[in-house]
């Protein structure tokens, strides 16, 4: 049979990407991704003041904007560690960043759960719902917003972290509303997304158990179950975690074996035909995300799932949706232990160096994201970002497909692939910032 | 029947999508409109449509900076898609600091990217087309009830009063600074000592922009809880065409005095007022604000 191309447009993907299918024999055999514009973030950096990152970086994207912000500061207190200045965060400023970092997370995952998977799943089985998901997507991410909004004054686009700390300085006013305003979130997960208690919901281990889990994901894990796809999606089995948080140590993780991971293998290179870059670990391809987390800090029910499963559609979902719990279980438990004695920001603001080189890297919603700052006389010379979605979209090399294109590979129709290549929960401008 | 709303971005981060998803009243706005297409929201028309040109328009929203040649969707300059919506709509609302003056965005190529009618404060070639019907709600990004402010007022058609760079004047007839909860110690020029304390102006050092920036942040509450300067972070001008200028947390000063004064203060005025008050040492803008009385 002839080499098929087919070209389709794939919106609501936080911007539009164009995806080029080749199949063979009736099966996609490779697929092109196409982003649209290349916006030079990193070249709009180069030439300001060190510091302007903070405001500048989290207009990458919209939707993962907190994540921007403190992977900036990050990169920027390593710097300053670098050229000796040291940097001693109070756990009070560190409690407040991994709050607001989680609200971000859970914003992100429960917005594609109802934007984008359950509307689209319906759509590609036929089986429409008159429910109004967005609804509640905008509920619960406006709500946890909010909490978030308290510490770091607005979200999107907050610039509240600052090298030494965080410029915010609660009072209990503001820490009991945002308890609230949490055991608010806590209420929709148990009562609508899992038809759980939320301590019910984290102890399961097991496979077998997931059929306990009722409300949205539960019809969302039955309409993947019933139609056979829980076996599709698979891609090259090896996952990568730069950043430290609740989720995951650093690590990588082949097949379930894992080991230790360092920043300076990580290579980017210029693609062609696309304006996104690739991105690889010591020439690897590396998938990152909930799953990749969910296998390096060797979590039951993701190694479960994965042990039956492999790197499939359905345990890169479940692993995204799973973290939602864990991050409010764990937003729950920063607030109720926040120190509001302690000093916001440690670091005095006219401490402000001007030669160093520094990288900063966060656990965002979609995987790694790393900074790179270097700076002279005050000035970036040369700033890097390399988004999570970057390592999932690469198209990879000849003998090796990308991590995406791996999993659309062997697909027989445009729609289930496109669903799989939605699991990723691509974002656009991230890839071609 | 209810006007239709197309949702349409350029150069962009999606921040204003996300800010407006945000709007506790959402779906209640939204009911007033038959949404043809939106970027997250499901829409009437799929973007392939809306790439054809042939989707209905009567309002017509527009995010992100704006490129005559080089951005394409579907093979399509999205200029050419946006003139034409932009023709067939009766209201055109530019969401944003880049769609209204080019923002950050137009810093990576100055001379082609700007907003829709405005490259910064100039009008572009395109104002003269679409003035009578544009509304402006520049901010980085718009705050979600200044959008649903507008968009209300459409739906019950009334006249929105705007400014000369069509800005809604009920919106930014306001500074950031109204409503700060720092003004006290504007009021009497007290500084604050460090980042991350509730007392002290962040007028002085930090580089806040709030008393010279038009927008209703202090007024009407982010994500109805905070603004930025009520969390400790300077303004940073976001809303205006100038956005975003360099050294952002740091005030640019003329021999010691703010460089740039409050909108519409005399800096004769400025000076005046500045030498009464720092002649007076107030206890309580020296020491923190809830051990006062204590």
């Amino acid at each position: 049979m002839k080499e098929l191309h087919i070209k389709q447009l794939i919106e609501k993907i936080e911007g539009e990407a164009e995806l080029d299918f080749t199949f063979n024999e009736g099966k996609i055999e490779d697929v092109k991704i196409n982003f649209g514009f290349y916006r030079g973030i990193e070249e709009i950096l180069q030439g300001k003041d060190a510091r302007d990152a903070l405001v500048i970086t989290p207009r990458v994207c919209g939707i993962c904007n907190h994540a921007h912000l403190l992977t900036a500061v990050r990169a920027i207190e390593n710097g300053y560690e670098n050229a000796g200045q040291k940097i001693e965060l109070t756990s009070k400023a560190k409690d407040i960043r991994e709050f607001t970092l989680a609200c971000e997370l859970i914003q992100n995952h429960i917005k594609w759960l109802y934007m984008t998977l359950l509307p689209q799943i319906e759509s590609y089985l036929d089986c429409k719902s008159e429910e109004n998901y967005a609804i509640k997507a905008s509920y619960l991410a406006s709500t946890i917003t909010k909490a978030l909004a308290i510490f770091a004054g607005q979200w999107p686009h907050s610039s509240y972290a600052v090298p030494g700390g965080v410029t915010c300085d609660p009072t209990y006013v503001d820490v009991m509303q945002a308890q609230s305003l949490v055991a608010e979130c806590i209420k929709f997960f148990e009562q609508v997304v899992t038809e759980l208690p939320l301590d019910a919901y984290l102890n399961i281990d097991l496979c077998a158990d997931l059929h306990n889990i009722g409300g949205d994901f539960g019809k969302l894990l039955h309409l993947i179950g019933s139609s056979g796809m829980t076996e599709i999606g698979k891609s090259h089995d090896r996952f990568i975690v730069f950043g430290e948080c609740i989720l995951s140590k650093s690590g990588k993780s082949i097949g379930t074996k894992v080991s230790n991971v360092n920043t300076k293998y990580v290579k980017e290179s210029e693609q062609v035909g696309t304006v996104a870059k690739a991105v690889t670990y010591k020439d690897r391809l590396y998938e990152v995300g909930p799953m990749a987390r969910g296998m390096v800090a060797k979590r039951t029910i993701v190694k479960n799932l994965h042990k039956r499963y492999k790197d499939s559609l359905l345990t890169r979902v479940f692993a995204r949706v799973h973290e939602v719990a864990t991050l409010l279980a764990y937003s729950k438990n920063l607030l109720s232990n926040l120190n509001l004695e302690e000093d916001s920001c440690t670091l005095d603001m006219h401490t402000v160096l001007k030669d160093f080189e520094g990288t900063g890297v966060v656990e965002a919603a979609r995987g790694s994201l790393i900074h790179k700052t270097k700076v002279k006389d005050g000035l970036i010379v040369n700033y890097e970002i390399i988004t999570p979605t970057q390592w999932n979209l690469s198209h990879g090399e000849k003998d090796e497909k990308g991590i995406a294109i791996e999993a659309m590979k062997g697909s027989k129709n445009i729609e289930e692939a496109t669903f799989i290549f939605r699991t990723f929960d691509v974002c656009s401008v991230c890839t071609t910032q | 029947m209810k006007p239709r709303l197309l949702w349409l971005q350029a150069i962009t981060c999606n921040g204003n999508t996300h800010s407006f998803l945000n709007h506790p009243d959402l779906f209640s706005i939204l009911s007033h409109f038959e949404i043809v297409h939106h970027p997250a929201l499901e829409g009437s028309y799929s973007m392939e449509d809306v790439i054809k040109g042939s989707v209905p328009c009567d309002v017509l929203i527009l995010e992100g900076s704006f490129i005559e040649e080089g951005f394409l969707k579907g093979g399509v300059e999205v200029s050419k898609l946006i003139k034409t919506y932009a023709n067939k709509a009766k209201h055109i609302i530019s969401a944003g600091t880049c769609a209204t003056f080019g923002g950050i965005f137009k810093q990576k190529d100055p001379d082609k990217i700007s907003g829709f009618c405005f490259d910064l404060e100039e009008k572009t070639s395109r104002y003269d087309s679409y003035a009578s019907k544009l509304i402006s709600l520049p901010g980085c990004p718009m705050h979600p009830k200044w959008m649903s402010y507008v968009l209300l007022m459409i739906a019950n058609n009334k006249v929105i009063d705007i400014d000369n760079l069509h800005r809604p004047v009920e919106l930014y007839g306001y500074t950031v600074h109204t409503g700060c909860t720092r003004n006290e110690y504007f009021e009497w020029k007290i500084d604050t000592k460090n980042f991350g304390l509730k007392e002290g102006c962040l007028f002085y050092e930090q580089g806040c922009q709030g008393p010279y920036t038009r927008g209703s942040c202090n007024k009407i509450l982010w994500n109805d809880v905070s603004s930025k300067t009520r969390s400790g972070t300077p303004c940073f001008g976001c809303t205006e065409p100038t956005f975003p200028q360099a050294s952002l947390y740091t005030t640019k000063t003329n021999m010691g005095i703010p460089a740039k004064m409050p909108l519409g203060i005399p800096r004769r005025a400025y000076l005046t007022l500045t030498g009464v008050t720092k002649s007076f040492k107030i206890k309580r803008f020296t020491e923190r604000l809830m051990d006062y009385d204590k």
